[in-house]
């Protein structure tokens, strides 16, 4: 099948280094700690993330630095068929692995260590939960950062629009981070490098290179590729999905910005 | 759930108890409703309804199958909702499950009648292509993104928007097949059928907090009832459906009372749900 016509067009009309539409949103659920909404193209997800909290299953909890926890989840509606699977199967369960592994890596974990509160500065609420420890009232916390990622359209490059919706939730949930995590994915089919595969594209076989960087790090977090490619291929493949990631990081810091300048409006400074 | 101080839980009931509750509603106020239509490109209809902070999307589907053999001139509707763990922690995992259950659970009864259908807001005979052997099969799919009490009213009111979003495409059915054999169709992806949405229903919830109730309760509001009963009205007036949630127990006057209290409020609400459905589609059509 032609997935590149010989003027240079894609099946959705777009040039091979074109990506798709990206919209961004913040503040979708008002209930959460930080949410956003990301949309690439007709690929269309949720995310929402609570925390920093008391971890809820003791046994998880971590001495030096805080938990994350990441969940993916479909919507029924999600794909062009109907689907209907049981939740956490493996394929969800490989990319909530995965996001998780990435935002980890950009998130300062190491700030948020076991931390000792003075017993006075809590509400009456956390007391059944926390572990009092010392003569002196002091109550020993461990924290967990839960990043809930729902996928409502998918359309191909669900893990990218995921992590994108997960970056923007963080910083609106105001947790300190190193960079944000951005990503994109990039293929290969008849013999032309293709940026922000849909969902025909990437079920064509050709190889798909999955990519999160920190831009202002520079430095990769997520790397997956499927399929076989030469190693000169794979650089400019590589290549493209960079600067994909690059134009979502712009994007995501002007969102992040309009969004900071309509708090500072709110709060009249 | 959600954590509440005595001092906040007494000021909710007193608040109650004197009509003016925390967020400035009278007991019998609604909080304004949003409707956007045609969210899930994907599906035939699909609509998101935003309450306050409750946010739910409804999706409609319609496959190609069989109808029942007890009931060969009627169409299948299937309703099931998921709780996304967007919308609590608590959902995350299988933690949801309890919840969508008893929401999927009171839409059907709601919205579909007994098993007969005989008392379903969808026309269910409309759905049939050829009696007997083939029907559409309707998938009615709500998803809650966020919640903040009231989720069943959110989502039959986006289930209702979505069915009037829905299009259902024309089939042409090649002539010919006789006796046993399969008919085969044509779906047409041009001309599409519109349903008649007039009698779908909503849903009203009366929560008893205390010696009152209130409609459209907020999640705290929720933590302090003793019971909610979830009454399906149509434009007519009819009773098409209704559930009782809640341990406590309930004198039967008072149903009779909640179900008067319920049909005018079902009024305004039907109508602010026309208006929104009719404007969001306008607007549809514009872009």
């Amino acid at each position: 099948m032609e997935y590149v016509s010989p003027e240079g067009l894609r099946l959705d009309g777009r040039r091979p280094m074109e990506m798709r539409q990206i919209r961004a949103d913040i503040g979708v659920v008002a209930k959460a700690d930080g949410s956003a909404l990301f949309e690439m193209g007709n690929t269309k997800v949720i995310a929402a993330v609570y925390g920093p909290r008391e971890v809820q299953n003791r046994s998880q909890q971590l001495n030096d630095s805080a938990l994350v926890r990441c969940e993916y989840t479909m919507a029924n509606f999600s794909t062009g068929d109907r689907m209907r699977k049981p939740k956490g199967d493996r394929r969800s369960t490989e990319i909530s692995l995965v996001i998780r592994q990435t935002m980890e890596a950009c998130i300062m974990t190491h700030l948020m260590p076991r931390s000792q509160v003075p017993l006075l500065h809590l509400g009456e609420l956390f007391l059944h939960e926390c572990v009092v420890c010392s003569f002196l009232s002091l109550v020993s916390l461990f924290f967990q950062i839960d990043i809930f990622v729902q996928v409502l359209q998918a359309d191909g490059g669900t893990r990218s629009a995921c992590i994108n919706a997960a970056s923007l939730a963080l910083a609106d949930a105001g947790i300190p981070m190193r960079d944000l995590v951005t990503s994109c994915s990039a293929g290969y089919l008849n013999s032309t490098p293709l940026l922000d595969l849909n969902y025909i594209e990437d079920s064509a076989g050709g190889a798909d290179v999955t990519l999160g960087i920190m831009p202002k790090l520079d430095k990769v977090t997520l790397l997956q590729m499927d399929a076989k490619l030469s190693v000169e291929t794979f650089e400019n493949v590589m290549q493209l999905a960079i600067e994909g990631c690059k134009a979502v990081a712009t994007y995501i810091r002007e969102v992040l910005l309009e969004n900071t300048k309509q708090l500072e409006y709110r709060r009249g400074i | 759930m959600v954590g509440l101080s005595i001092g906040e839980k007494h000021f909710i009931q007193g608040g109650i108890a004197q009509d003016l509750r925390s967020d400035g509603r009278k007991r019998l106020t609604t909080r304004p409703i949003y409707v956007e239509t045609g969210v899930i490109s994907q599906a035939n209809g699909s609509a998101r309804v935003r309450m306050g902070a409750t946010d739910v999307i409804a999706s409609v589907k319609a496959e190609l199958g069989r109808p029942n053999a007890l009931q060969p001139d009627k169409g299948k509707v299937v309703v099931n909702v998921d709780c996304s763990p967007t919308a609590a922690p608590m959902f995350e995992g299988r933690g949801g499950e309890e919840l969508s259950a008893e929401l999927s659970v009171a839409l059907q009864r709601c919205l579909l009648g007994g098993k007969s259908g005989s008392g379903a807001g969808i026309d269910l005979s409309s759905l049939v292509v050829v009696e007997g052997k083939i029907c559409w099969d309707l998938y009615i799919d709500g998803l809650v993104v966020s919640s903040d009490g009231n989720l069943l009213d959110a989502l039959g009111a986006a289930i209702k928007a979505a069915l009037s979003n829905t299009g259902i495409p024309k089939v042409n059915v090649a002539a010919g097949a006789s006796g046993d054999e399969q008919p085969e169709v044509d779906v047409s992806d041009e001309e599409f059928l519109q349903f008649d949405t007039s009698r779908v229903p909503v849903i009203v919830t009366l929560t008893k907090v205390g010696r009152h109730y209130i409609v459209d309760a907020t999640s705290e509001e929720e933590s302090q009832m003793c019971l909610a009963v979830s009454i399906s009205i149509d434009r007519q007036g009819h009773i098409c459906g209704l559930t009782k949630r809640g341990g406590a127990g309930l004198d039967p006057s008072i149903i009779l009372d909640m179900i008067s209290v319920a049909k005018t409020v079902s009024e305004q609400l039907i109508n602010t749900l026309d208006s929104h459905i009719a404007a969001a589609e306008a607007g549809e059509e514009e872009s």
